[in-house]
């Protein structure tokens, strides 16, 4: 098989083969209903099982584990808490439809629930970010009002790794009385993610982001009694969360939390080198190359660099001839030719937004990886320019 | 998105006729910002028929594509012949061009009218 170098692991990662081993029994022989416990050993296998992965989560973002809500990942989500708490909010304490407010360059989990919220008579506000991709606390604030009732800003963008100051963004939003949310998807098990440190109300976790299963995610939810449920069914996760437990998906959820937090710190320093080196081959060998976003407030793993004269589709899908598997936006509008909204929201034109690509690392790149990535990239740079 | 053909991936990782033609008999510029798209068509016409077209390009795979297919299609061509030359017929001749990249494309046509127009204006 010829070379693959993925670098688009903020899409998706693989699957740890040692969370494939923890997931495998449960499948085919304790495959029973966890919810089945106080009558069933098999039952209370399960039963048993999803809790120690509820642990694991708990531990990985220092929560308790009654406070960790297993979804179907970071969508779900990202819907449950802002659609349930502004419904609860506003109809048991405000008594009218309460204001939301979040940041233009949210993933669309949010941006398209905040839509949705507005369309059914809820106020949003969408804070502006500026050219380093970062939140301005004080926009937050000034965003404010007597209604507001929800404040949801993502940890970490998803296209361009900004790490957003969310326990201040948390101060301002309890000191008008506000909950706090925040988009955990691409930081959680890559940088630390502490909900006591960070002062948030709600967070949205996804498990394929650090190399456990997909369709299996969790809400931190700090206290039940802040949101109305999203999926309504059976007695599931205090009643928040109804739906047959996802067993070995929660189970693969618990162990990538678990591997998570025991190799955060290696990961981190080694993604950062790996990255910085990457980010300085490509800059040494291609001129009018730049870095989207701050470079600093980064996640070790992202790099969103912005090529002149180059358009983003032609240069991945070369790219991807030569086996490196990159991404334009988030993998969630690869199928769209609009220039990213991320991009364009912290001050990009279409044309800067169509000439940068996104290369994220994770568990599985290598320094070859690296290498590779920087010795072929110039080169296609060079064949896509030579039409120009 | 669909995917593109094999066919269109080919086509864009060795693109025929890049380049410019000095004293060409008509020039088709287009600049669209908004599609981050910079294209210039240049064409010789003898006796009425094509005999060369060149490209230079910054834009989408589709849209390089389709001015290398196009750049060897329209050899010999009368320029009316050349101009009903249309997306769905590109398309054919990529075995296959996704039909959201066609608008994009369709720059590849308007830069070819636009250098036709160039020549029957200077021709006059």
């Amino acid at each position: 098989m010829n070379k693959i170098a993925y670098l688009d692991n903020a899409a998706t990662t693989p699957v740890d083969p040692a969370v494939l081993e923890e997931m495998r029994p449960y499948f085919s022989e304790q495959f029973a209903n966890p919810m089945t416990y106080a009558h069933s050993s098999l039952g209370d296998t399960a039963h048993t099982a999803v809790e120690e992965a509820r642990t694991r989560v708990a531990s990985l973002i220092n929560a308790r584990p009654e406070q960790v809500v297993f979804t179907s990942g970071g969508t779900e989500s990202d819907n449950w808490v802002l659609k349930g708490v502004l419904e609860r909010a506003s109809r048991e304490r405000l008594h009218k439809p309460g204001h939301l407010v979040t940041a233009e360059f949210e993933h669309h989990a949010i941006l398209h629930s905040a839509l949705a919220l507005e369309r059914q008579g809820y106020e949003v506000t969408f804070v502006k970010v500026g050219r380093s991709g970062i939140v301005d606390p004080d926009d937050v604030r000034r965003a404010m009002r007597p209604t507001t009732v929800l404040v949801s800003i993502m940890h970490a963008n998803n296209e361009i790794g900004t790490i957003q100051p969310i326990a201040q963004i948390a101060r301002v939003a309890h000191e008008r009385g506000a909950l706090m949310h925040a988009d955990a998807v691409q930081t959680t098990a890559h940088i630390p993610v502490d909900v006591e440190a960070m002062g948030v109300d709600f967070l949205s976790i996804s498990a394929h982001k650090f190399n456990g299963p997909k369709g299996v995610g969790a809400a931190f939810v700090r206290s039940h009694d802040s949101i109305y449920p999203f999926i309504d069914g059976g007695g599931q996760e205090w009643g928040l969360r109804g739906s047959t437990h996802n067993v070995p998906g929660i189970v693969g959820m618990g162990k990538a939390a678990q591997l998570g937090k025991e190799r955060l710190t290696s990961e981190m320093r080694r993604l950062t080198a790996l990255r910085n080196a990457l980010f300085e081959k490509l800059a040494s060998r291609i001129d009018r190359l730049a870095m989207n976003g701050d470079a600093q407030q980064r996640l070790p793993q992202n790099l969103n660099i912005r090529i002149d004269g180059i358009d983003n589709e032609a240069l991945l899908l070369a790219m991807n001839e030569a086996g490196i598997i990159a991404a334009g936006g988030s993998a969630c509008t690869a199928q769209e030719t609009v220039p990213s909204h991320v991009l364009t929201s912290i001050g990009c034109d279409v044309k800067e937004a169509k000439a940068s690509i996104r290369l994220s690392l994770g568990l599985a790149t290598t320094s070859d990886d690296i290498d590779y990535a920087a010795d072929v990239i110039p080169g296609l740079v060079r064949f896509l320019r030579s039409m120009t | 998105m669909d995917k593109y053909s094999r066919a269109t991936i080919r086509e864009f990782m060795s693109p025929s006729n890049i380049g410019s033609i000095e004293n060409a008999s008509g020039v088709g510029h287009i600049t669209d910002n908004a599609d981050a798209v910079e294209l210039t068509v240049f064409i010789t016409v003898k006796d009425g028929r094509i005999t060369d077209m060149k490209y230079r390009i910054a834009g989408c795979t589709a849209l390089i594509a389709t001015l290398s297919v196009l750049s060897r299609e329209v050899l010999g061509k009368t320029v009316e012949d050349a101009l009903a030359i249309d997306m769905a017929y590109v398309s054919g001749l990529l075995d296959g061009l996704p039909e959201s990249k066609w608008r994009c494309a369709g720059y590849a046509l308007q830069a070819l009218q636009t250098a036709v127009s160039d020549y029957r204006g200077r021709a006059q």
